[in-house]
């Protein structure tokens, strides 16, 4: 199917941004917010207008950045794992490992303490990267090493965090929610973590012979063998980065509001599986991807937003908005191209 | 399994259900069992470690040689476990093996026995949409809608009829039948979407089930709410109008014919998957695609079949769910769905596999209840062992490794740390696992890696 955005003529756009999807996600999200502001100016005492209030606010952009922070930095960690030729779906298991063990460890050192001179809740920080790195090390091993089902380990890993995080939670804290710490990371840091995060991994991917052998280790791993650089070490790498990026993204998640809620599908709510998504739309491009995000983030955030104008929408209702947004993107740019030995296990010939 | 096509194509769909073709049922059948008893040892790790961790003021166990003292007793978590769940058969710490009070019909038996039968219906509605090489991680959806479908028909057509046995019949199929429809549409969406327009069922069946939870949730809460109720729940189904249990206590929420039917689903749907055109082509576009659409199979229909049928077995899990566990709608919806998963990947994707391996959840389900009253063992241990049986059983290379390591010839690993607590849980598998030492150490390490 064409996308129709694609023909959308843009004088500089079209020098700068060769790929198509990018290009169309860049003109649908511009000229949406283009004609929101348009009709917000317009009419002020509108529903338009005051969803160009909520959109246009400080306030909204503080709760996307805050919220984009898991969806694009694990949506990061995908590409790096994917490309590699790891299918890793397990990110939201990622995430709520990393959003657990930061508020933990912060908790366990106590915010106010200070271990060599860095802060409890940058201790808990770097816990929260840490835990998740080594989960996906299991995964890496699993799946690499032992030849599992990238799908079905991705999955587990998934469910295996879905459970850890709340038993460990209550074997601490007695509930599956943790004490609030009283102390929390600021969006601007969220923010921050994620531009650097986007222009540190397109740097890697476009212009690093890392980014090289990633891109051969998932479409062509024979020819990467062939000149002598491991396949599986490649992939370990891709996994494991897939595991750091997603651990700064649960832990900026989790510490932003100083928290881990762990009932029912934890504070992470399936952002990692939005992160998946969010890839895919930006067609394995960290830009993209970090366009997709900070979108699906908005549309969380203007809804939360929405709910306290007290317009007469459940606030249930509202929230699946962003859940129907995927399914509708999905299904219009469903065929994106999958690496071409991605989910295949490689053997090293002798 | 016709699946003898030498094709190489690594399509995503080959790349799922190889490792549950390719294989004899024998080895698949110890996959599970050593896949199960090495959760099992990892768990007894994670119970150990944060019962070291935890807080409190005198030791529930307390390790030999070392002297260390712990918070929580693993051991007595599996006996409990295992023994509750069964409803306390064997005597622990008494004189005799047996309870002689025991009874089949017990309390805690039942429990197991409603979790086992809902987990049949989940675990086929998994089981079928993998057969066609679909993930389908929407069967809680899937139930959610279902159940929510059903308690609203039975709600409306009810008071149609006078109440009776006969009544009674005829509003219980009709209620199975709208949970089925319900599902089924709803699992027809996933479907259409990969068919038609390419989206990963995966990704949109995590989505779909958001969405069922949070529309159904506003729809009872807007509309269905019953008059006075504390939490979002429709109006109790009428009394004729349930699953009543035979035999065992009405507080465990089990019908046996209940059971009876879900045992007789799966030999439906063994004998649709296996004997019919329809389950010809349900199987040839799981095991080869490619091959199928040469073959004249209409792939992209057999793609929305099948999930619309997997929908459906869900819808009809949810129908049970309201008309023998619940007898109502209510919003806290058990993870069925997410375990029908884990059941079905344990039974191999195989329909006949479907009953011990929902037998052996319905089993750790109602362990979990008695670890609740009996330990201070956070009962979420049985989430994480549900994760650690999926990731196992997906790692079958590592078992050969194992099992080519310890120079068996066959793989045996869960060691003698599992063997104390299997005896007493009365199954089968408990036997037969003396053996293996050698991988008991990589149990450990396992455990380390995760805890």
């Amino acid at each position: 199917m064409r996308n129709p955005l694609a023909d959308v003529p843009v004088p500089l756009l079209d020098d700068l941004i060769d790929d198509e999807y990018v290009r169309s996600l860049v003109v649908g999200v511009v000229g949406t917010l283009g004609l929101l502001g348009l009709f917000g100016l317009l009419f002020p005492g509108s529903v338009a207008g005051d969803l160009a209030g909520i959109v246009f606010s400080t306030s909204t952009a503080a709760s996307t950045a805050r919220l984009a922070a898991p969806i694009v930095l694990a949506g990061l960690g995908g590409i790096f794992a994917e490309k590699s030729g790891v299918i890793n779906i397990g990110l939201e298991g990622l995430l709520i490992i990393s959003a657990f063990a930061s508020v933990y460890i912060a908790s366990v050192v106590g915010i106010g303490n200070a271990v060599l001179g860095i802060p409890a809740i940058w201790i808990g920080f770097m816990a929260g990267i840490a835990a998740s790195t080594l989960l996906a090390g299991v995964f890496g091993v699993v799946c690499i090493e032992f030849k599992a089902d990238q799908i079905i380990a991705g999955l587990a890993v998934w469910l295996i965090a879905l459970g850890l995080a709340p038993f460990m939670s209550t074997v601490f804290f007695g509930g599956v929610n943790t004490p609030n710490l009283g102390a929390n990371v600021g969006w601007r840091y969220s923010a921050v973590m994620v531009v650097v995060a986007t222009v540190a991994s397109w740097w890697a991917l476009n212009r690093t012979a890392f980014g090289k052998h990633l891109e051969a280790s998932g479409e062509n791993p024979k020819a990467l063998d062939t000149v002598g650089v491991s396949v599986s070490r490649v992939r370990y790498a891709g996994v494991l980065l897939s595991g750091v990026l997603s651990g700064v993204g649960g832990s900026a998640l989790a510490l932003s509001i100083g928290q881990f809620v762990g009932s029912g599908e934890t504070m992470v709510q399936g952002k990692g599986f939005i992160a998946i998504v969010a890839y895919l739309f930006g067609n394995y491009n960290p830009l993209g991807t970090l366009g997709a995000g900070v979108l699906f983030a908005g549309l969380d955030a203007t809804q939360i937003r929405l709910q306290q104008l007290g317009y007469a929408v459940p606030d249930t209702l509202v929230q699946t908005i962003p859940y129907v947004v995927v399914i509708v993107v999905l299904a219009l740019v469903g065929r994106t191209r999958l690496p071409a030995a991605a989910g295949d296990h490689y053997e090293t010939e002798e | 399994m016709s699946g003898g096509d030498g094709g190489r194509l690594p399509s995503p769909v080959r790349r799922v259900i190889e490792p549950f073709v390719d294989r004899t049922v024998a080895e698949r059948v110890l996959i599970s069992i050593a896949a199960i008893l090495l959760s099992i040892g990892v768990g007894f790790a994670i119970v150990l470690v944060s019962g070291r961790i935890a807080q409190c003021s005198t030791a529930a166990w307390t390790m030999p040689v070392t002297g260390l003292g712990f918070c929580y007793d693993p051991i007595e978590v599996y006996v409990v476990l295992f023994n509750g769940a069964l409803g306390y058969p064997f005597a622990v710490g008494e004189p005799g093996i047996f309870n002689a009070a025991w009874t089949p019909f017990n309390l805690s038996f039942g429990l197991t026995l409603s979790e086992t039968t809902l987990l049949i219906f989940t675990g086929l509605s998994v089981a079928v949409a993998f057969r066609a090489g679909l993930f389908n991680i929407g069967t809680q959806g899937q139930l959610v809608v279902g159940a929510l479908a059903t308690a609203l028909t039975v709600l409306a057509i009810a008071p149609l009829l006078p109440a009776g046995p006969i009544a009674g019949v005829v509003v219980v199929a009709v209620g199975t039948l709208a949970g089925a429809v319900g599902g089924g549409l709803w699992g027809a969406i996933p479907g259409a979407l990969k068919a038609y327009a390419d989206a990963n069922e995966v990704i949109t069946t995590i989505m779909l089930n958001f969405v069922a939870a949070n529309v159904a949730y506003v729809l009872v809460l807007e509309v269905f709410r019953a008059e006075g109720s504390s939490v979002v729940a429709t109006r109790y189904v009428p009394e004729h109008a349930q699953f009543r249990p035979w035999l065992f206590p009405n507080s465990s929420d089990f019908a046996l014919l209940a059971l009876l039917v879900a045992v007789g689903f799966i030999g439906g749907l063994y004998y649709v998957v296996e004997h019919t055109p329809f389950g010809y082509d349900l199987r040839t576009s799981g095991v080869q695609a490619a091959a199928a659409e040469y073959g004249g199979v209409n792939a992209k229909l057999t793609t929305v079949r099948a999930m619309t049928l997997s929908g459906a077995l869900g819808g009809v899990g949810g129908a049970v769910w309201v008309l023998m566990s619940e007898g109502r709608w209510i919003e806290s919806v058990p993870d069925l769905g997410f375990d029908g998963i884990t059941v079905s990947i344990l039974a191999g994707n195989n329909p006949l596999g479907v009953l011990p391996a929902a037998f052996l959840f319905g089993l750790l389900k109602g362990g979990a209840l008695e670890i609740g009253f009996r330990t201070d063992v956070p009962t979420e241990l049985v989430g994480v062992l549900r994760g650690l049986i999926i990731l196992f059983v997906a790692m079958p290379e590592f078992f050969r490794m194992a099992g080519r390591y310890a120079g068996l010839g066959s793989d045996g690993p869960g060691g003698p740390k599992t063997s104390g607590t299997g005896s007493e849980d009365g199954e089968s598998e408990a036997s037969g696992d003396a053996a293996g030492s050698g991988s008991d150490a990589a149990a450990v390490g396992g455990g380390e890696a995760d805890a």
